[in-house]
């Protein structure tokens, strides 16, 4: 199969939800986890007589949202039904926006592996309130209402992206924008993050877009490139096979590994878009504009040029401790503890995050604290330990979650630094290696690493790198 | 005249089943009310001129503080099944 | 005593000499409605013993009662209104059975004010019908001659004060609900400004047109029932922040105003004679009171059936999308598909009239369509709005009678709903343009049945009307009564 002749067109559809005290429409609390229909209301159960009344903070976090991905606002635009009949939507309509959506327009500049940087357009995003959840039992499906009303915004994005990489680096960037600016708390297993893909392929340099297969379901980053990667190799390999690709909604099945047609809904949805009766236009003044931007958070790469400022960081460095809002905590929680930066970044970078990614795990789930590791760094530039050894702690601290302290006392791994002490292991060394020392008073001076190396092995590593060097020199040369 | 294709269509769409008697009357019924509307091509009218109903001082939103509802069980209560404290649709053995 | 005519300014005074308490009233009251309502079939739901329970408390409160403005005073509800504990089933099979788990808006406001629920009234099912023959509750008859409809689709809050068996109720108005039958029924009866009243709590039909209004025996009942349902609701968008004058005051002042009033003889064309001879009387009545006579122009208005029957149907197809049998209301038990639940479930539960406003709202913002459709009759609804606006200019209240004819024989236009659509023609235009309109009687045909006089009036001139309509109401005097109360007090 010839991938190579082929390149893909990825379009992704985010669904985020807004980070509320209550509903879009609604007073209900926005709250995950409740038992089924508690928080619920005349207005999200689509009661006979029921109205919607718009959540001013949505709308604020929305705008938020548009300023932190360079989106244009307008300042007036108009929320839509979206009629569609389905258990979970007890309007039989959902609140949207349609035609005139409140931003459009923006991008994101995404960081390859490669090293380079691509910018992936935004065609617009817009408001809309989320439906209850349908639970298919053997009996029957359940209906919760729980969800429904909850105010979410779709980004949609231009059909920029050629791969499966690409993809996963745009959905992480955006979803570190969203949780740094508290717009989203991003927890895809919960549902607040949803995203969909629309994927294509064609031969490379062709211009005509292929058909292209809507993606669902896909509820964790670590499916995302798995499950785009295996519809281009589907897709390329039916058309290889000279099949049509038929225009179909999939979604991934992670147990098979596999994409597959996801239960039939409905041939072409005809919504009958218009716009809602119920509410007022959409009007976001200049003034509101303003004070929203000025109450910005602070976003991923200004948190990036500030980290590489205030720790001395390169560009890359600054860039992956600026990847996650609880990554950058983490680093800044070090860093407090430790006060040493470039040791804070090292050891969060190579020692943790190597590991962490190594275990499929994120930064959300580290075995080790901040203060715990902050606590490592100190013993270090204390000289408690040396780096090497604290290397061999750090492996133990992951394990097990213990404190550097009580693994080091368990493991009698302090380092020496005591004069004496190690003077008589220098002795004990040279004593033992009389040639060598020959050697060395005859002018091979380079004979100096072999005693270093044979004190270091007689105390198990524990020596004090520089005083032991220094020792070693001082006993030689007397 | 509305053919009784597109009377269906219609139906299906809007979730309606009709009985015989009923797409006979809709389709007859529908076709005298589109008939009667086409007077509104008449009408020499601008896309932007579009009624806003609302009126201008409306309060277009409210603040964000939740406030549960007081009566749940009364949403609950006029359900036609419910089980696990959800709706329930009962299964029903699709046709092909 | 006899009790059924009485308005609100007789029952407070009433109180207030303590002739009288509430919990007598009521059950007065609620003794006309089970001896008087089986002809009329206007009530579809009472429940004496809460309606008792609430009127004893009312009694313990009569030294307090000045704070009260609505004072132990029987309403009846359409029963399109949410009312927590009560049915609300909209004349509709679907919601037969279905009990309200909050109330309007208009309601508790109504009811914190001292006023006493006797009951829900019938209607054409969800709102839509002329005649109340829509709905699946069997039809209303008119108090004036029972072979006769009392107009819809709030016929039974019609029938009932009409009949003496409420002091004033509730009904809704999105193309004439309110003033047609309150015309039908010799009854004063007030679709207000768009906006001025709350809809949250009212099932709704179509959003943009939908408003809540009174239907009562005098102009100043109409307004004391107004003043204290009126004002912004935060539960809904579409209402307005503008204040609420105190419309009884202003009245009680007996200021005598002059006013112009618009009349477009074009639009006048093809009324009943007996109505076109009262409403020429009643503008002789308005003359002798020092009011102009204007000649207006609408020449939009030929348009307004078509627009409304576009754009009405539009917003109901979709807001009945709920009525599918999963969270509430009628579920079908012949379902053979999970598909046929819904179609089912809509298809038995829903009737004739409803059904094919629906097919027509769903085809007219289908794909291909909205433009041609939704959207023109939106465009078209402009000029319409943009006609009455330069006829105030010129006037201050554009008149015509409400109805072009007066009460029609049971089954006379079922067979036809575009000719049953034709009742409307001068109440549409008012929902279009959003304006408030008043209608009150203002004589009788050759057959005994009342005629209605239509003012029209600017946003939120609500305050003009009651007082343009008050002067007429004192200048006619006392309206009769229907047959049927003849005798009674």
């Amino acid at each position: 199969m010839s991938l190579e002749k082929y390149e893909s067109v990825i379009g992704l559809e985010v669904h985020a939800q807004l980070m509320t005290q209550s509903k879009m429409f609604c007073r209900c609390p926005n709250q995950f986890g409740s038992s089924p229909n508690t928080n619920v209301c005349p207005v999200c159960t689509g009661q006979p007589g029921s109205l919607p009344v718009i959540n001013k903070k949505a709308i604020e976090l929305g705008v938020r949202a548009a300023v932190a991905l360079s989106c244009e606002i307008h300042p007036e635009s108009v929320f839509a039904r979206k009629n569609y009949f389905y258990p979970d939507l007890p309007k039989g309509y959902q609140i949207s926006q349609y035609e005139r959506p409140y931003s459009t327009q923006g991008h994101i500049v995404v960081r390859l592996k490669s090293g380079d940087e691509k910018r992936i357009g935004i065609t617009r995003i817009h408001f809309e309130e989320d439906a209850g959840k349908s639970n298919h039992e053997s009996y029957g499906t359940l209906v919760n209402l729980n969800r429904a009303g909850v105010p979410l915004i779709e980004i949609v994005s231009e059909p920029d992206m050629r791969n499966a990489h690409e993809a996963g680096q745009y959905l992480r960037a955006l979803h570190s924008i969203l949780r740094y600016a508290d717009i989203c708390d991003g927890n895809m297993e919960e549902g607040n993050f949803r995203c969909d893909a629309n994927i294509s392929v064609r031969l490379r340099g062709t211009e005509k877009f292929g058909t292209k297969v809507e993606l669902k379901n896909i509820n964790s980053f670590k499916f995302v490139e798995k499950a785009i990667e295996y519809e281009i190799q589907r897709q390329v390999f039916a058309i290889e096979n000279g099949e049509k690709i038929i225009q179909q909604t999939r979604s991934w099945n992670s147990g098979k590994n596999v994409t597959e047609v996801m239960r039939e809904k409905e041939q072409a949805h005809d919504y009958r878009y218009f716009p809602e009766p119920d509410l007022p236009k959409l009007m976001i003044s200049s003034k509101w504009f303003e004070q929203i931007k000025k109450e910005m958070p602070e976003l991923p790469k200004e948190a990036c040029e500030r980290f590489k400022k205030a720790f001395e960081l390169s560009d890359y460095d600054a860039s992956v401790l600026t990847s996650s809002k609880e990554l950058a905590k983490y680093f800044e929680a070090v860093v407090a503890h430790c006060k040493n930066g470039k040791a804070s970044a090292n050891w969060v970078m190579n020692e943790l995050l190597g590991r962490l990614n190594a275990a499929g795990r994120e930064i959300g789930d580290t075995p080790v604290s901040e203060t715990q590791l902050a606590a490592l760094i100190k013993k270090i530039d204390s000289g408690e330990i040396s780096g090497k050894i604290a290397k061999t702690v750090f492996e133990e601290m992951f394990a097990t979650s213990k404190d550097a302290s009580s693994i080091i006392k368990d493991k009698g791994l302090v380092q020496i630094s005591d004069p004496a002490a190690l003077e008589s292991v220098v002795r004990k060394i040279i004593e033992g290696n009389p040639s060598q020392f020959a050697e060395y008073k005859a002018g091979k001076v380079k004979l100096l690493g072999f005693f270093v190396g044979q004190a270091m092995k007689e105390t198990k590593g524990q020596a004090n790198p520089a005083l032991l060097n220094e020792l070693v020199k001082k006993l030689l040369d007397s | 005249m509305l053919s009784r294709e597109e009377v269906l269509k219609i139906a299906k769409l809007a979730r309606l089943t009709l009985t015989e008697d009923e797409i006979a009357f809709y389709q007859k019924q529908l076709t005298r009310v589109l008939g009667h509307i086409q007077d509104l091509n008449q009408v020499q009218t601008s896309k932007e001129a579009f009624v806003q109903h609302v009126p201008n001082d409306a309060e277009s939103f409210r603040e964000d503080r939740a406030a549960p509802f007081a009566n749940p069980e009364g949403l609950m209560r006029n359900a036609p099944a419910v089980e696990n404290d959800s709706f329930l649709l009962p299964t029903i053995v699709e046709h092909s | 005593m006899e009790f059924g005519t009485q308005t609100i300014q007789e029952l407070l005074a009433g109180y207030r000499a303590k002739n009288f308490k509430p919990t007598e009233v009521v059950e007065r009251y609620l003794k006309n409605i089970s001896e008087r309502d089986e002809k009329l079939n206007s009530f579809l739901q009472v429940r004496p013993e809460e309606t008792l329970k609430r009127a004893r408390t009312l009694d313990a409160q009569i030294d307090n009662m000045s704070t009260l403005p609505l004072f132990g005073i029987p309403l009846a509800v359409k029963d399109n209104f949410l009312v927590n504990g009560w049915q609300a089933t909209a004349g509709s099979k679907v919601l037969s059975g279905y009990i309200s788990p909050y109330t309007a808006t208009s309601v508790e406001r109504l009811e914190a004010m001292g006023a006493v629920v006797v009951g829900k009234v019938n209607c054409d099912e969800f709102a839509m019908g002329s005649s109340n023959e829509n709905s699946a509750f069997g039809p209303v008859r008119n108090p004036w001659d029972l072979e006769r409809v009392p107009g819809g689709s709030s016929g039974g809050s019609s029938a009932a004060v009409a009949a003496g068996l409420a002091t004033v109720s509730l009904g809704t108005d999105t193309g004439g609900s309110i003033r047609q039958p309150a015309s039908l029924c010799g009854l004063v009866g007030l679709k207000p400004t768009y906006g001025r009243v709350s809809r949250y709590g009212i099932v709704s039909y179509a959003s943009s047109l939908d408003q809540v209004g009174p239907f009562s025996r005098t102009v100043w009942d109409s307004a004391r029932v107004m003043e204290v349902m009126s004002g912004f609701d935060p539960r809904d968008a579409t209402s307005s922040k503008r204040s609420v004058p105190k419309f009884t005051e202003e009245l009680n002042t007996n200021s005598k105003r002059t006013f112009k009033l618009g009349v477009s003889r074009a639009w006048l064309e093809g009324v009943d004679s007996d109505v076109a001879k009262s409403f020429d009387s009643a503008l002789e009545v308005f003359k002798k009171m020092g009011c102009e006579i204007v000649e207006i122009d609408l020449p939009h208005t030929k348009y307004a059936l078509s627009t409304y029957y576009l754009i009405a149907p539009s917003e109901a197809s979709s807001n009945l999308a709920r009525y599918d049998g999963v969270h509430y209301g009628y579920r079908t038990q012949s379902a053979k598909s999970s598909e046929e639940l819904y179609s089912r479930s809509r298809g038995e539960g829903i009737g004739r009239e409803v059904k094919l406003r629906i097919m027509l709202g769903t085809y007219a913002l289908s794909a291909g369509y909205y433009d041609a459709f939704y959207l023109k009759a939106n465009q078209v609804r402009r000029k319409i709005q943009e006609d009455f606006e330069k006829a105030f200019t010129q006037c201050d209240f554009v008149v015509s009678p409400t109805s072009p004819s007066t009460a029609f024989k049971l089954g006379e236009k079922t067979d036809d709903p575009l000719k049953m659509y034709l009742s409307d023609i001068f109440t549409l235009p008012v929902n279009l343009a959003g304006l408030p309109g008043l209608s009150m009687p203002c004589g009788l045909d050759s057959r005994n049945l009342p005629i209605g006089f239509q003012l029209i009036g600017k946003p939120f001139g609500e305050a003009e009307l009651f007082l343009a309509s008050h002067q007429y109401e004192q200048a006619r005097g006392q309206f009769a009564l229907p047959s049927m109360l003849k005798g009674k007090g």
